[in-house]
Formats: C-alpha cells, structure tokens, sequence
C-alpha cells in the first residue's frame, strides 16, 4: 500500500526520538557509565570534543585519507575500467580476481597491508583507495561493453565514424554505470578509511572510536559513530541522487 | 552485447590463471623476500600444513557457525521488523529511520561498542555478524511485502484462504520469494565481512582470528593461505544464494 506511505507524517518519527532517547536515558542511568552511555552523557561528550576542536581536527585526517584516495581511485579506475570494457579478453581475464579480491573481507587483508605499507598514511591510502579502484573499473567496464546495440545500430547506419561513435553512443551509455560504480566506490571507501584508522594507524574519527574503547569511554565512541554515520549518510545521498538522474539514460536492453 | 561464447571465457581465464600462478612463483623467487611475498609453492605448502593440523577445519567451523547463527537472527529480526514497517505506516515512520542509519554506518565503528556491552564470546560475535546483515534482510522483506499482489490475493480468498496471517504465509511471502532471496544474497555477503570484523577484532577464533595470529608473527605465507578459504566461503555462499534465486522464476 504505497499511497498509503506517501502523505509523511511528522509526529510519528518524533515520537519514536522520544520513546528511544527516554528509554536509553532511563536505562543508561542505571547502568554502571563505564558500559553505557545515556544520551545526555553523549550530548555532552560530543560538546566538548566539539569545543575543544578534537571531532573536527580527527574528521579533518578522515577527509584527507578518504578523499584522496576516492580521487585516486576514480583517475586510475574509470580509465582502467575503459580499458577492460574495450578488450574484452583482458576483461574476462581480470574478472575472476577482481571479484575475488572484492569480495575479501577487508579486515583480513590489513596484516599484508602491514608488511607491505606498514601503518603510515600510504597504508591508509592503500586500504580507501584500491577496493574504491576495484568497484568503479568493473562497473565502467561493464558500462563500456554493454552499449545498446540498436542505437550502436542507427550509428552505423547513419555513418558514424569511431569518434562519433563513441561522443554520441559509447559514452552516454556508459555513464549510468560509472555513476553507479561510484556510488558503490564511495560506500567502499568510507568503509576503508575508517578500517585504516582502528587497525593500522588510531587517527581520525576511526582513532576515536579506538581510544574511546581503550579508555572506556562508550559515550565518546558514539560521537565519533554519529559524526561517521552523518558523514557517510552526506556522501552517499549524494551521490545516489546524481546516480537516479542518470537512470533513465540506461535505456531498456540493459 | 559483446558477450563471449563460455568455452573461449573459460578458456582464457584458465590460461590466465596458469601465467599469473607462474609469474607470481618466479618473481618471488627471484625477489626472495618471503615476508613481503611468498611464492606461490609456499603458500600452497602453508595451506595443506594448516589442512592437515586440522587448524583450517576447526577455525572455518567455527566461522561458519558463527555465520549460521548471525544470518538466522538476522533473518528473524529482518522478517519481524520488515512485515511491520511493510504493513503498518506506524512501524515505518517508528522503526525505519534507525535501520537506514545502521545502514549507512560501517559496522567494524560498532564493534568496539558491541565489545564493551555484550564482551566478546559467541553472543557478541554474534551481534556483529547481525548488525552487519540485518538491514538488507529487513530492507527486501518489507519492499517485498509492499507490493501488495491483489490478484493473487483474490484467487486466495475465493478458495478459502482467510486471514491476515494466513495470507502472509501462503501468498505475500510466496509472492514476494525473488526480492527477499535477493536480500539474503546481500546479507550473506554483508555478514561474511561481519564475521571477519568480529574474528580479527580481538584475535580471538574462526579464520579472521587465524589470519590475525600469523599475521601478528609476520607469517605472510599462512597470512595468504587462510585468506583463501575465506575468500573461497564468501564466493560460494553468494553464489549457491544467486543459484537458488535464479530458480524462482514465478514472478
């Protein structure tokens, strides 16, 4: 019953607040604050990290590895992934290990980071940047090998020479699933940076989370997952809306 | 469109993996630093060390119950939650928004939290595998339920199917199978990285506890072989799920 979704109503979310924040808060207060943290300790955690500038300084390192790596990843992936959709053998080829890597948790793969980058900011860039690299050149590759052949057809039947080709048809065709790969890209790399900050390197809004479990701080741990969760939700919600205005350019044989 | 015919895919793909298998075993031979880059025989050599002490068995058994286990709690939360927000408006405006924040927040941030409230035995671990893998399930089971099938509905009642419940069971569900295999698939691949996050944390058990303790000793050749079976688990669990969805084709 959709329609029955569409008319929001504003009280029913609030309420909820209420009924979630006041039964936090009655039962936080009766738990040792070592373990828990009602949400008037959190509110005044996230205060003060506020006015003594640690949130922001520590989301400022999260912004710079996430960032440049993401940048990274869309100069060396999109080109990459052009590549892979016009040779269709090494696209093939690559595929298997490709998927095999991307869908090896990440968690596992930071001792070899360790040896290989060590615990500095290369490792760092390394974790945000490859996987991000990996999700945006499969889908442009992807994008690049299926153009639709009716309009591939009218093309060639009007004559169009390889540039042409692709300017008007290759490339349109391919945007929706480089937009998509860098949706994909982005969810990946948030989730990177903040792996690189709790196990290789405790910065940013990662280290926060670590050394507030450290000092068994659990209302500090979660104004540094608030800050993330906002953050991420920005990022994403973003890029989703470029991602549905290029939808329709999709067409139907895809 | 330019789809290649199998047999020359799988083809290339085999010689593919003959010359980087050789290339990787010559260059780290010749590159001699086992600690950045073990050749290919020593990790093969590490893997049927780890199979033979039976280490690799009782460390994936482990994994895989802690998966089970998280994608079963998962599952009945997910369809709990999922049928209210799917057929009440209250559930939705009360219960979604909390689900698109987990959603969105990477669930290696809420591992030290979980660590602090529920410590790290089995009941924590598998929180982590269910805060990982919850929201897909919930998300597919309430769009799948959404969709209302009136149709089917009214073949239902004209046979005699009676009730909310009754038509639950024997026709939304049923009706909505492909969206919410589709949502398991999501949430297998979800929880597969829950279950490593939650093993490597503090080292303790499963193969990300494996991986994490060569690791800490720089073992990289057994670093890379217990990062194959999980790779391997990963794969497999989404592919047998993708399997099972291509068979339902009724809707």
């Amino acid at each position: 019953m959709p329609s029955r979704l569409t008319k929001p109503s504003v009280w029913l979310p609030i309420l909820s607040l209420v009924l979630v924040l006041g039964g936090w808060e009655v039962v936080g207060r009766s738990i040792d604050p070592l373990l828990f943290a009602p949400p008037s300790a959190v509110a005044a955690t996230l205060a003060s990290l506020l006015a003594t500038g640690e949130l922001q300084a520590a989301a400022q390192v999260t912004m710079k590895a996430l960032f440049l790596g993401y940048a990274l990843a869309i100069i060396a992936g999109i080109p990459f992934g052009v590549l892979m959709g016009a040779l269709p053998r090494l696209g093939d080829i690559l595929q298997p290990y490709l998927y095999a890597i991307f869908s090896t948790p990440r968690v596992v793969v930071v001792p070899l980071i360790i040896v290989w980058f060590g615990i500095g900011f290369e490792a760092r860039l390394f974790l945000v940047f490859f996987w991000s690299a990996i999700a945006i050149s499969v889908n442009t590759a992807q994008g690049v090998r299926h153009a639709r052949p009716d309009l591939v057809e009218v093309a060639r039947s009007f004559r169009a020479n390889r540039i042409e080709m692709a300017r008007h048809v290759l490339i349109p065709g391919a945007i929706p699933f480089v937009v998509a790969g860098l949706r994909i890209g982005a969810e990946r790399a948030i989730v990177g940076v903040i792996i690189g900050e709790m196990f290789l390197q405790i910065v940013g809004l990662g280290g926060v989370i670590q050394k507030g479990s450290v000092e068994l701080l659990p209302a500090k741990m979660l104004s540094a997952v608030m800050v993330i969760a906002v953050l991420g939700t920005i990022i994403v919600t973003m890029l989703d809306l470029v991602e549905k205005r290029f939808q329709s350019w999709r067409g139907e044989s895809t | 469109m330019k789809r290649r015919p199998n047999h020359e895919v799988r083809r290339d793909q085999l010689i593919g993996v003959a010359v980087f298998l050789t290339v990787w075993e010559v260059s780290a031979q010749a590159f001699d630093k086992p600690l950045l880059l073990p050749p290919v025989s020593a990790i093969l050599a590490a893997l049927w060390e780890l199979l033979i002490s039976g280490a690799l068995i009782k460390a994936l058994g482990e994994s895989i119950l802690l998966l089970v286990a998280g994608l079963a709690v998962a599952s009945l939360i997910g369809f709990i939650c999922g049928t209210l927000i799917a057929r009440s408006k209250t559930a939705y405006w009360m219960l979604n928004p909390y689900f698109s924040a987990l959603f969105v927040t990477p669930t290696i941030a809420l591992v030290p939290l979980v660590l602090v409230w529920f410590g790290f035995g089995f009941t924590g671990r598998v929180i982590v595998v269910v805060l990982a893998a919850v929201v897909p399930i919930l998300f597919s089971v309430a769009s799948g339920l959404r969709d209302s099938p009136d149709d089917l509905i009214e073949v239902a009642r004209s046979f005699g199917v009676k009730g909310e419940i009754q038509l639950l069971f024997q026709v939304r569900l049923r009706a909505a199978m492909p969206v919410l295999m589709a949502g398991l698939r999501l949430a297998a691949g979800r929880a597969v990285v829950g279950m490593a996050v939650a093993e490597t944390y503090l080292r303790l058990g499963g193969i990300g506890g494996l991986i994490k303790s060569y690791g800490a000793v720089f073992q990289t050749d057994f670093v890379f072989a217990a990062i194959l079976p999980l790779s391997l688990l990963g794969i497999a669990i989404v592919t047998l799920i993708s399997r099972f969805e291509r068979r339902l084709h009724w809707t």
